[in-house]
């Protein structure tokens, strides 16, 4: 008897997953609309981390500048953008920076992103320049290397190698980070998720399935910088 | 081919060269000592304007390198620098190492680079190396790459900084084979060096640096052999002895004999006269230990070792100011009969010496062991 209740139990299972999988992304074509969200998400933190990087790298060669003020001033800023939870900055962007301005509310989480993420990686590029060895480099120019070249073929390479897990790091925090744009009245990813549980009243699977992409996206990434660090080899 | 004329520098307000004047042709090979501190490594980087003197003149080859419009790294190609530290590119292969600079400052085509390098590996028996990253070869070995990696471009002048310091006394000699075999191809060389018996066979000729400047100059015979002013005779003896100061009644005797041995290793000493040295050593100031000082008085004994270029002998002198006994006298009077166990071991000190001479003045034990 036990052993037949067994069976029906698992066939409730099934028909209660199908008519989840049904409700929450086949209706209505529901999936077009959680494909939508991932892909919001995506250019959120694509974008913003190339803005992140570009703007790190000028934080980072600030704290080389000669000038004391200018050192000071990227200094200042990443102690500051550490400090400041994202999502007070793009609430500060959003209602009080660009309230008047016709700027997407997807631009602005580019901003807020890019902001964010520089001041972590002017320090991620701060600490893989620092590890660099001077006299690796003193070597290059002795033998001819201009001081652009010796940090092309030397400098570069090596402190690429030292930065690309702590970067990688960076990257999956920006894609986690970016599941509080919903705030600021963006369709990304989880608000997406959070819209179809609400709508089908079945958030179980739907939650789940979010949390499954995400994780996607982790592994996706680490297995970008795995095979990008194949190439070049960390140094020794 | 080298010419510096007055030429100075500081460091903030340490004046660490001042109006140097030095003068090196084609071919010739010149050995810099001095001190610690001396200013060794700034004068060699001054020659290749990895630092700027504050005054001065610096021309190689009748181009005056510390003009600001001559193209330095143009300079810098034709003149190669070898460190104390190697220096190895740490992300790329011996190979990729050799050829990075020809292929990228000299524009060399790619295949040459590789075929002239291999070359030049084979000449340091390192060719099967050439796949390897730095972090796998033995220092000796990278040393070797390091030169290998400077003549890849081709230099007309080699600056060495202390080529050997960082090396294990093992692989010291696979390096300097290698620097000699350059000296004889008559390449022009500045070598900052230690090793004194290496600068007396490669060097035309030494310098001593000291007092911000080059202190005595000449032949390798004068300077390190006999030579005038007194900073150089000082500098030169002290190279020449080891001391080492017992304070306490369990002091480091292993630590003493490896530095011993180190010692005794610069001068090739044979291995039997270095076992007999160590013997002496730890067998008196054991000795002394026990009979010459009691509990609360700490020992003062001062060990001086010193090798005798002429008689090829180790001179051992222990100093102490403990109460004056000869044990070697004692062991004479009961030669005849057994040795008595505590004394067995200055009884074989005295069967392997060529001479002992115990002396006391002033409150102050003095033994002189030759062996
Ligand atoms: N970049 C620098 N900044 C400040 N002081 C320096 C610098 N380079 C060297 N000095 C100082 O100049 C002095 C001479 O240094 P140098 O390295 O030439 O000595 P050296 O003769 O090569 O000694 P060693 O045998 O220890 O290598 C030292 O007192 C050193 O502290
Ligand atoms: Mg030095």
């Amino acid at each position: 008897m036990a052993h037949s209740a067994g069976i029906v139990r698992l066939m409730q299972i099934f028909t209660q997953l199908s008519e989840s999988i049904h409700a929450n992304l086949i209706a209505g074509d529901s999936y077009l609309y959680i494909l939508s969200g991932l892909k919001v998400t995506l250019l959120i933190t694509l974008a913003g981390l190339f803005l992140g990087t570009l703007l790190g790298a000028v934080l980072c060669a600030m704290h080389y500048s000669g000038s004391k003020a200018v050192r000071f001033a990227a200094r200042t800023y990443i102690v500051v953008m550490r400090g400041t939870p994202i999502l007070l900055l793009l609430m500060l962007l959003f209602y009080v920076v660009f309230a008047r301005t016709r700027l997407d509310a997807i631009h602005i989480a580019i901003i807020a992103f890019g902001l964010n993420s520089a001041a972590h990686i002017a320090e991620i590029m701060k600490a893989a320049l620092a590890s660099v060895d001077p006299g690796q480099v003193m070597a290059a120019r002795t033998l001819g290397f201009t001081r652009l070249g010796a940090f092309y073929h030397i400098t570069l390479p090596q402190a690429g190698a030292y930065a690309r897990p702590v970067y990688q790091n960076a990257v999956i925090n920006v894609i986690q980070w970016t599941s509080v744009v919903g705030y600021i009245t963006i369709a990304d990813l989880t608000r997406v998720i959070n819209a179809t549980g609400a709508r089908t009243a079945d958030p179980f699977f739907v939650i789940f399935l979010g949390i499954v992409i995400y994780l996607f996206l982790a592994y996706a990434t680490h297995l970008l910088f795995t095979l990008a660090g194949r190439k070049t080899r960390t140094a020794g | 081919m080298i010419k510096v004329e007055n030429l100075s520098k500081s460091f903030g307000g340490l004046r660490v060269l001042s109006g140097v004047d030095l003068e090196i042709q084609k071919g010739e090979c010149v050995a810099i000592i001095g001190p610690s501190g001396a200013g060794k490594s700034v004068l060699l980087y001054c020659l290749n304007a990895l630092e700027k003197p504050d005054s001065g003149r610096v021309t190689l080859n009748g181009v005056d390198i510390t003009d600001k419009r001559t193209d330095i790294n143009k300079v810098r190609e034709k003149v190669g620098m070898v460190y104390q530290n190697f220096h190895l590119f740490s992300h790329l292969t011996v190979l990729e190492n050799i050829i990075l600079a020809p292929v990228k400052v000299r524009k060399l085509p790619r295949a040459e680079a590789i075929s002239r390098a291999c070359g030049l590996l084979e000449t340091v028996s390192l060719l099967d190396k050439k796949d390897s990253y730095p972090d796998q070869l033995s220092g000796g070995q990278k040393q070797r790459i390091a030169i290998v990696r400077a003549l890849a471009m081709d230099p007309e002048i080699l600056l060495f900084d202390e080529p050997t310091s960082a090396l294990d006394p093992s692989m010291v000699g696979e390096v300097l084979a290698v620097i000699r075999a350059l000296a004889k191809q008559g390449f022009t060389m500045v070598i900052v060096t230690h090793e004194m018996n290496f600068a007396r066979e490669v060097a035309d000729r030494v310098l001593f640096m000291e007092e911000q400047g080059v202190y005595e100059s000449g032949s390798p015979e004068k300077i390190l052999v006999n030579p005038e002013r007194e900073k150089t005779i000082a500098f030169i003896r002290k190279l020449k002895t080891f001391n080492y100061k017992v304070d306490s009644y369990n002091f480091d005797l292993i630590g003493m004999c490896a530095r011993l041995e180190l010692f005794c290793a610069k001068y090739a000493i044979e291995k039997k006269q270095v076992n007999g040295a160590n013997l002496a050593l730890e067998e008196v100031i054991t000795y002394i230990l026990k009979y010459c000082y009691e509990k609360p008085r700490q020992p003062d004994i001062n060990v001086t070792v010193e090798y005798g270029d002429a008689d090829k002998k180790i001179a051992v002198e222990i100093a102490h100011d403990g109460k004056s006994v000869d044990p070697f006298g004692k062991v004479s009077a009961s030669a005849g009969g057994a040795v008595d166990p505590d004394y067995l071991g200055i009884f074989m000190v005295k069967k392997m010496s060529a001479e002992i001479v115990f002396s006391h003045a002033d409150g102050l034990s003095r033994f002189k062991i030759k062996i």
